[in-house]
C-alpha cells in the first residue's frame, strides 16, 4: 500500500512539473492564475495522499488552509485586475 | 522509497526558487513565488513541521498572494500610463566613484566566511537528545496545552511570540506613516457583480469557522493564533475586495483598541502575572490552559485587524 501512495504523489509531483509549462509561458496574468490553481488543487491531492502515507490525519487542516484561502487570489484577480469592458486581465 | 518524494521535491523546490529570482517578466516572478510558496509548504510537511506548513498555506498563498497581484497592477498600471515613471530621471547617472572597492569585497568575502564558519559549528554541535526537546516534553503536562508547539510558542517562550505581535504592529505604524505616496489616482472599484457578492458572502462564515476551529485546535495540534489570524484577516480583505469597506466604517477608536488589543493583553496578562508573584509568563499550571485560549483569541483578532488594515492600506 504504501508503494501506492509514492507512485500516486510522484505522480501529482510530475502534474505539478507539467503545470509549469503554462505558468513560464502563459502569456496573460489569467493563464498564470489558473495555473497556481492548478497548483493548489494537485498539492491539496498530495497532501490528501501524504495524510495516509505518513498516518498524520492533521494534514488535512493544511488542505482545508489551502483551500478556504484559494478562493482570495481569483476573487482579488476578479476585482482588482478589473478594466474597462473587452480588456482581457 | 519516500525518499523520491523528497529529492523530486528538492529539485522542484530549487528550481522553483531559481526561476523565481532570475525571471525576467514581474508577473512570472510573482506567479511562480506562489507554485514556490506551495512546494515549501509540502516541504515543511515533509520535515514534519504541519504548523509551518499551515503559517505557509495561509500566508503566503493567501494573503502574500493578494498584496502580490495588487501591487503587479499597480506596477502593469503605472507603466501603461506612463512609462517614464518607473524609470531613472532624465538627468539622473550613477556616479562614478573612485574609492576603492576591495575593502567591501574584502568585508563581504569575510561575511561570508564567517557566516559559512557559524553554520558549520552550529550543524555539528546539535546537543546530544535533541537540545531542549526532553525538557519541553516533561513540562508540557504544566504548561496547560497538549501541543508542544503551542506550548513553546504561547507558554515557554511566550515573551517572544508576545514581542512578535508587537513586530506586526510596528509594520502597520510603519505603513501608516509612509501611506498614500502615490503620483497616479487608482481606478475606482465601485461597480461590484452581485455574483461575486453572492460568493464572497458564502466564504466568510466558512473562513471565520475554520479560523476559530484552528485556534481552538492549537491546544491539541497544529494551528493556533497566527494561523487563524489571517484566515480571520482575509474575511476583512473579503469584505473589502466585494465592496464593502468595513475597515473604515468601524469608529477610530475601535479600531486602535481592536490594534492594540492583543499586544496589550499580553502586557497586561504579563504584569498581573508578576503581581501575583510570578515570573513575567509564569502561568500557574491550573489556569495556564484558559489563559492561553483568552491571550491568544485577543491576539488573532488583533492580527486578523492588523493584516486587514495593512491591505487595505497598502492598496487604497
Amino acid at each position: 500500500m504504501d508503494d501506492f501512495f509514492i507512485i500516486v504523489i510522484v505522480f501529482l509531483l510530475l502534474n505539478i512539473a507539467l503545470g509549469l509549462v503554462r505558468l513560464l509561458r502563459g502569456p496573460t496574468v489569467a493563464d498564470r492564475l489558473l495555473s497556481t490553481q492548478l497548483f493548489g488543487t494537485a498539492g491539496m491531492a498530495i497532501l490528501m495522499v501524504l495524510a495516509g502515507y505518513m498516518e498524520d490525519l492533521t494534514l488535512l487542516n493544511v488542505v482545508i488552509t489551502f483551500n478556504v484561502l484559494s478562493i482570495l487570489l481569483v476573487i482579488c484577480l476578479v476585482q482588482v485586475w478589473k478594466k474597462k469592458k473587452g480588456d482581457t486581465p | 522509497m519516500s525518499v523520491v518524494i523528497d529529492i523530486l521535491m528538492a529539485i522542484l523546490l530549487i528550481y522553483l526558487a531559481l526561476r523565481c529570482m532570475l525571471a525576467p517578466e514581474l508577473s512570472k516572478t510573482i506567479f511562480t513565488f506562489f507554485a514556490f510558496g506551495l512546494t515549501l509548504a509540502l516541504a515543511w510537511i515533509r520535515l514534519e513541521a504541519v504548523d509551518v506548513a499551515i503559517a505557509e498555506a495561509a500566508i503566503a498563498s493567501g494573503f502574500m498572494g493578494v498584496l502580490l497581484l495588487d501591487s503587479l497592477r499597480d506596477f502593469s498600471y503605472a507603466l501603461s500610463k506612463n512609462p517614464k515613471n518607473l524609470e531613472l530621471p532624465e538627468n539622473f547617472t550613477i556616479k562614478e566613484s573612485n574609492k576603492s572597492l576591495l575593502l567591501p569585497r574584502l568585508a563581504l568575502g569575510i561575511g561570508f566566511v564567517i557566516f559559512l564558519l557559524i553554520s558549520m559549528e552550529a550543524t555539528w554541535k546539535t546537543p546530544e537528545g535533541g537540545g531542549l526537546t526532553a525538557v519541553s516534553e516533561e513540562l508540557l503536562p504544566q504548561s496547560g496545552v497538549e501541543h508542544p508547539v503551542t506550548a513553546v510558542l504561547l507558554n515557554f517562550r511566550a515573551y517572544d511570540t508576545w514581542l512578535e505581535i508587537g513586530v506586526i504592529l510596528m509594520g502597520l505604524l510603519a505603513i501608516f506613516a509612509a501611506g498614500g505616496v502615490k503620483n497616479y489616482r487608482k481606478p475606482s472599484m465601485t461597480a461590484v457583480d452581485p455574483l461575486l457578492r453572492q460568493v464572497i458572502l458564502f466564504f466568510i462564515p466558512v473562513l471565520f469557522l475554520f479560523g476559530a476551529f484552528l485556534l481552538y485546535f492549537g491546544k491539541t495540534g497544529p494551528g493556533g493564533a497566527f494561523q487563524a489570524a489571517v484566515l480571520w484577516g482575509s474575511i476583512g480583505i473579503l469584505f473589502h475586495l466585494g465592496g464593502w469597506p468595513i475597515f473604515a466604517m468601524i469608529p477610530r477608536k475601535l479600531r486602535q483598541f481592536l490594534l492594540t488589543m492583543g499586544l496589550g493583553s499580553f502586557l497586561i496578562l504579563g504584569f498581573l502575572l508578576m503581581a501575583a508573584g510570578g515570573a513575567m509568563f509564569e502561568y500557574p499550571p491550573a489556569y495556564a490552559g484558559i489563559l492561553i485560549l483568552i491571550a491568544e483569541t485577543l491576539a488573532a483578532i488583533s492580527i486578523a485587524v492588523a493584516l486587514t488594515a495593512i491591505y487595505v492600506y497598502l492598496t487604497k
